[in-house]
């Protein structure tokens, strides 16, 4: 990736994608009546939207954004970087498992920009693509630190009271 | 100037009732996404949809919707896109809704060629009624009481089915790949014909091995406009198989001649306006 709008407009949509998913993960998780873990979301989605105001601004200023397809963006992947896994989530999933999920989508969207700032031509390109990968590195560690300050939970915490199966 | 329409301006204040983890959220961002692609006004869309889990869809949407009769999403649709031909009409539902109950209309629906594109959202398996093995359910599965030593029956084969039937636009993708979808979505509603697309989309419930899903899907189709050549490249599919199958000219359905005089008298189209 060589061109900053194009560059900046892939950071507008990351941050986007991010967004919806996590909005879409706390909706889910309010209609299924896990409150503690909807908030968690709807905080990860505000976040998202924060960083991707900041996003927008700089493409702003560097032209606007682009509108590119969903399909061609340049993720190296089916979804954007740093949507949330949906392969981990579960109606009855804890603090730990949510957290995991984030982290683990803020981890790709480092390794994406870091991914850019080691391939691209474009000094300027270069810079802001290691900026946004330290930022997102710094996501990361601070998910780090919230996990760590969580209590202890049993090993079955995703064990169904009310298995679908268990009809007898 | 208007700004341009978002995927996020589709979707309704409705929040979806699916499982959290649910592959059919994929199938909802790839809509959503494929109309912002094409800055289509809401308005100028329907989704119709048949019963199940997945045909919930329209209410999660801001475009016209109806959630209809069990398996009777084609025939719906079918009078819709004849009626007003102005606008896109997308058929959708889960494989049982499509496949057993509605199995008939989908092979005439292949048949007839009615431009609009149909969306299967697949997860093997019946999930609104908690876990019954539907249609496309792999013979030796055995996670329902009601089947405990499998299905005795192989399994429905859409994609064979649909182009025995007639379908000029056959593809099977995967909700897990959502802008994948979305293109697949975008080129079938380009598509001047019935486009089908089988959507692999995992049920976390009943079925959650599929959430393994995206390790094991492949993007290995490789478009053709022979139907034989697509056919023979199902002989040794392993139902994992994603992208564009096969695309041909549309036959026989070509527009019709004369729409006006098949068009809903005003008064009818006009649902709730003073008499």
């Amino acid at each position: 990736m060589s061109e900053l709008r194009q560059f900046l407009s892939h950071a507008v949509a990351l941050e986007t994608d991010a967004a919806e998913r996590y909005d879409e993960l706390h909706r889910a998780m309010d209609v299924h009546h896990n409150a503690e873990i909807a908030e968690l979301f709807a905080q990860m989605a505000h976040y998202s939207r924060l960083h991707r105001a900041e996003a927008r601004e700089r493409a702003e200023r560097a032209g606007g954004v682009l509108a590119i397809d969903p399909w061609a963006f340049e993720w190296g992947g089916g979804e954007s970087p740093e949507s949330a896994a949906t392969e981990a989530v579960h109606y009855r999933m804890s603090a730990h498992d949510a957290l995991a999920v984030a982290l683990a989508a803020e981890r790709s969207a480092h390794a994406f920009y870091a991914g850019v700032a080691s391939t691209t031509s474009d000094a300027e390109v270069r810079a802001l693509a290691e900026e946004f990968a330290e930022e997102e590195g710094g996501h990361a560690r601070e998910i780090e630190r919230w996990i760590e300050r969580l209590p202890d939970e049993p090993d079955d915490v995703l064990g169904d009271l009310d298995p679908p199966m268990d009809v007898e | 100037m208007n700004e341009p329409l978002t995927a996020r301006d589709y979707k309704s204040d409705v929040h979806p009732v699916w499982c959290p983890g649910c592959g059919d959220f994929g199938i909802l961002n790839a809509l959503t996404k494929a109309m912002a692609a094409r800055q289509l006004p809401p308005e100028h869309v329907a989704l119709i949809s048949g019963i199940g889990c997945s045909s919930r869809l329209p209410a999660y949407l801001t475009t016209y919707g109806f959630h209809g009769v069990h398996g009777r999403a084609l025939p719906l649709a079918t009078g819709l896109a004849v009626a007003r031909p102005d606008l896109t009409v997308v058929a959708m539902g889960g494989d049982g809704d499509g496949f057993s109950i509605g199995g008939n209309h989908f092979m005439h629906a292949c048949r007839r060629n009615v431009n609009m594109v149909y969306l299967v959202m697949d997860n093997a398996v019946y999930g609104m009624t908690k876990g019954q093995a539907s249609p496309t359910t792999e013979t030796d599965w055995t996670g329902s009481k009601l089947t405990p030593a499998g299905t005795h029956m192989p399994a429905f084969r859409p994609l064979e089915i649909a182009l025995a039937s007639g379908c000029a636009f056959v593809a099977r993708e995967f909700s897990g790949n959502p802008n994948g979808l979305a293109r697949r979505i975008d080129e079938a509603l380009d598509y001047p014909g019935f486009a089908f697309i089988q959507v692999l989309s995992p049920c976390i419930t009943y079925r959650p091995e599929q959430m393994g899903y995206k390790k094991i899907v492949h993007d290995d189709f490789e478009p053709t406009a022979v139907r034989t050549e697509a056919m023979a490249r199902l002989l040794d599919d392993d139902g994992m198989t994603t992208g564009l199958l096969f695309k041909a000219p549309p036959a026989p359905w070509q527009g019709d001649p004369v729409p006006d005089r098949h068009r809903a008298p005003e008064r009818v189209l006009r649902v709730g306006a003073a008499a």
